[in-house]
């Protein structure tokens, strides 16, 4: 049996710039979506709510050193999260050369945190900034391949807002192929004038702060973080400390509509089937389920729908975007790192915000903190473009 | 030595009309260093759909229609793309700076998400199954190739597509131009590999593929892949060294290199270092005057060596070396984005 | 502006601005349902739509739903023109 564990994580959000800090406001109810956002100037900025990671893009630049030109906060986050990870793991310096170590990255924002800078240029408005080779959103694997001199395998995974689990997903598929040992995986992105008008134009933003799952819900918030995880093999375990294993996981697309889910979930139904299928477990043995739970009108019906038909009476399941809002490319790690502390320390996190059940659903979340057991967790991801993915995390 | 995978069927939509023109006089010329592709007209396309679709998605969605159209399905989409909806991506920037921020349309912005080629996929062939669209630039083609062989390790009776498309908007021509990905000079592709001097000429194109574990009717199999990234010529060659050490058996060799030179006297150190690696009478190929140079090029690289593969033939005019070879069973695929990612692939015929 | 004139200016447009290829303002049919059936848009076009009517005519429709209501057909969208444009 090839089983995959995580031996390291790391995680960025509204809510604490560590592990220990997103642990600690979870246990706390804390909601890190406010008011605010002075990352750049917008229309939207003091109007609607986001989740804006409480660190400067100049603090973050100091705190790692990095002195080359063209880095952008999207990379930024992504290191800050990245270092932490491969210091829990106690990778080396030479693990990290090693042509057995890979690195799976996903973004969806990349380097169009900079706006204006990318219309700029895009439109020829210049001689050339210096992000001129980080639009892209390989532009965050690339440069932590080089700031690391990495030779493994490196990838970038974009299938929007479930990139990062996606991007778990293809890690876990490289150590069980044998074309790796190691596997740094994980998502980033920052706010963006660029996401803000996009979801905003969609009509899915919340004026107010995100109330997923609940009858009056409006829409989402943004927000932003990065998070990653070290994947080994068990047989390369060593004595390593183990946070979780990862059981199970599967991607489906919903082949419905570029931007909202069908009626009857099959997309997300396929994917959290497949992957208790992958875990070899049955539905009752899901524990807890972190529900990608948006708070908007479509999503969280359709995921509602889907896991009733799945698990029938579905168990007990949260969305944590009422603490973070909603952070695109870097929900699928950041969640599956909340996933693992449901595991790690045998409790759950309430749903935030929630009042009333959808009343054609009467689905009612998480609302209290409490201890329970927790034997296998499932996390939930699903972008535009129909992309599902579902991972399982487990006690070991 | 397993193959890792078969390939099928192969469809591309390039700059030339004529992909396997054997002489050098008919082949389409670049105007103002841009190499645009040869677009057909879409018919499988339906019309509603198609009047959203920038020429990224046009020409990705195009070419995979009529392989994944076949009574049997495939069982997922495996797309590698650098920019995607790089188009649509600046067109919704662009409302943003002139209406400030107020009502826009989100046509563009839903459009312009990474993974819109492969959505696109999945909803008009009503394919459920595994979707994913990687992004890492010069290697995210070889990244899809990598996840179709895991794919398929794991479930041996599925078939998957697998493809590489990027288009060349003015976009992101303007952006690649400032950082200096493209000559300076005006030059015909006829020369491209006679002029000393930085830069590439810009290109784009789509090339899709269905890909199995079934050897009967296979055109083409894959033999070993491997990437890497480094700036030191020494490095990638010793690289090299080691793969076909650990990837050509004895008694069998590589019969041809097809070659992803392109131009830009920036790189062609590389592609000296692991010429120097092949045996003297191994015929060498390169394809990039034809194409042009963009991140995923090296899918219409992987189409060349099926096709070259399955005819035994090759148009002359792309032929840069060869003695004696009329039988080309090996092909080692070398690749060099902008002098940083690499790749080997191994193709070989069945 | 004459009704006639209104609703010819308003399939070009629409025609314009949802890059309806192929299509010419005499296929669309003043009581043929532009959404679902008919011209098959979807609820991406709806939201453009309402764009269109605040960018050309100055209205503004700040519930999608009730935005449906009035592009339900080229008839209803004139209608509801002719009443509320700012200009």
């Amino acid at each position: 049996m090839n089983r995959i564990f995580v031996t390291g994580m790391g995680v960025i959000s509204a809510i604490g710039n560590s592990v220990a800090e997103n642990h600690h406001a979870l246990q706390e109810s804390i909601c890190g979506v406010r008011k605010e956002l002075d990352l750049f100037p917008s229309k939207y900025a003091g109007v609607l709510p986001f989740g804006q990671v409480q660190i400067s893009t100049e603090l973050l630049q100091k705190k790692f050193h990095i002195t080359e030109p063209g880095v952008t906060r999207t990379t930024m986050l992504a290191v800050h999260a990245f270092n932490e990870a491969i210091t829990a793991a106690r990778l080396s310096a030479v693990d990290l050369h090693s042509c057995d170590t890979a690195l799976v990255g996903a973004s969806t924002v990349g380097g169009m945190c900079l706006t204006d800078e990318l219309f700029n240029d895009a439109n020829k408005k210049t001689n050339g900034s210096v992000y001129t080779s980080s639009y892209d959103c390989a532009s965050v694997c690339l440069y932590l391949q080089k700031r690391y001199h990495m030779n493994g395998i490196i990838n970038t995974i974009n299938t929007a807002c479930s990139s990062s689990a996606n991007a778990i997903m293809f890690g876990a598929m490289l150590l069980k192929n044998g074309f790796a040992k190691r596997a740094i995986v994980g998502g980033t992105d920052s706010l963006a004038k660029f996401t803000i008008n996009g979801f905003n134009a969609l009509h899915i933003l919340s004026p107010d702060i995100c109330t997923p799952f609940d009858e009056g819900r409006k829409g989402l918030n943004l927000g932003e973080g990065a998070a990653f995880l070290i994947l080994e093999k068990e047989e390369d375990i060593n004595g390593k400390n183990v946070y979780a294993e990862l059981s199970g996981y599967c991607n489906t697309n919903d082949s419905y509509h570029p931007s909202s889910l069908s009626e009857q979930g099959d997309g997300p139904f396929l994917s959290m089937q497949g992957a208790l299928q992958a875990a070899n477990l049955l539905p009752d043995q899901i524990d807890f389920i972190n529900a990608h739970g948006t708070g908007t009108e479509n999503n969280d019906a359709v995921e509602s729908r889907a896991m009733i038909r799945l698990f029938g009476k579905p168990p007990a399941f949260a969305s944590t975007k009422g603490n973070i809002g909603h952070t695109l490319g870097a929900a699928g790690a950041i969640e599956a790192v909340y996933s693992i502390f449901n595991l790690m320390h045998q409790e759950v996190y309430p749903n935030l915000h929630f009042i009333n059940p959808i009343a054609s659903i009467g689905l009612s979340p998480v609302k209290l903190f409490k201890k329970m057991n927790v034997k296998h967790v499932m996390s939930n991801s699903f972008g535009f473009g129909g992309n599902c993915s579902s991972l399982v995390f487990s006690k070991v | 030595m397993t193959a890792m995978l078969y390939i099928h069927q192969t469809h591309c939509i390039q700059p030339q009309q004529n992909p396997l023109q054997a002489n050098i006089e008919l082949i389409n010329e670049p105007v103002d260093n841009k190499l645009l592709a040869f677009e057909p007209s879409y018919e499988q396309i339906p019309p509603g759909i198609l009047r959203r679709m920038s020429k990224a998605i046009r020409m990705g969605v195009g070419a995979a229609l009529p392989l994944i159209s076949q009574p049997v399905p495939v069982n997922g989409i495996i797309i590698g793309t650098a920019n995607a909806g790089m188009d649509d991506c600046v067109k919704f920037l662009n409302q943003i700076v002139q209406y400030e921020e107020g009502q826009l349309t989100p046509g563009s912005f839903v459009q312009s998400t990474g993974n819109v080629i492969a959505g696109q996929l999945g909803l008009i062939s009503k394919n459920k199954g595994y979707n994913i669209t990687h992004m890492h630039l010069g290697l995210a083609f070889e990244n899809a190739l990598i996840d179709a062989i895991m794919q398929l390790n794991t479930n041996p009776s599925n078939s998957y597509l697998v493809g590489g498309v990027d288009d060349l908007s003015l976009f992101n021509y303007n952006i690649e131009k400032l950082s200096g990905d493209y000559k300076e000079e005006a030059i015909s592709n006829k020369d491209l590999y006679n002029v000393d001097s930085p830069g590439c000429i810009a290109g784009e194109g789509a090339a899709m593929f269905i890909v199995n574990t079934i050897k009967e009717y296979a055109v083409a199999k894959i033999m070993a892949i491997h990437t890497l990234h480094s700036t030191d010529v020494e490095f990638v060659k010793q690289q090299l060294k080691i793969f076909l050490q650990n990837n050509v058996q004895e008694g069998t060799e590589i019969d041809l290199f097809l070659s992803g030179e392109n131009g830009d006297n920036r790189t062609t150190a590389y592609y000296t270092a692991c010429e120097t690696l092949l045996n003297y009478n191994a015929t060498i190929v390169r394809y990039k005057h034809m194409i042009g140079d963009y991140a995923t090029a090296s899918a219409i690289g992987l189409w060349y060596a099926c096709k070259i593969l399955q005819t035994q033939q090759i148009p002359a005019q792309m032929i840069k070396h060869n003695l004696t070879k009329t039988v080309h069973r090996n092909i080692l695929m070398y690749n060099n984005f902008e002098g940083l990612q690499h790749s080997f692939i191994l193709v070989s015929a069945i | 502006m004459e009704t006639a004139e209104l609703k010819l200016q308003l399939k070009k447009q629409i025609i314009e601005f949802l890059n309806l290829l192929s299509v010419k303002p005499d296929d669309i049919k003043d009581d043929e349902p532009l959404f679902g059936e008919g011209l098959g848009l979807d609820s991406i076009d709806s939201i453009e739509l309402i764009v269109l009517l605040g960018r050309e005519y100055g209205i503004e429709i700040k519930d999608p739903k009730e935005g449906r209501k009035i592009l339900t057909d080229i008839n209803t969208m004139v209608a509801y023109i002719e009443q509320h444009r700012t200009r």
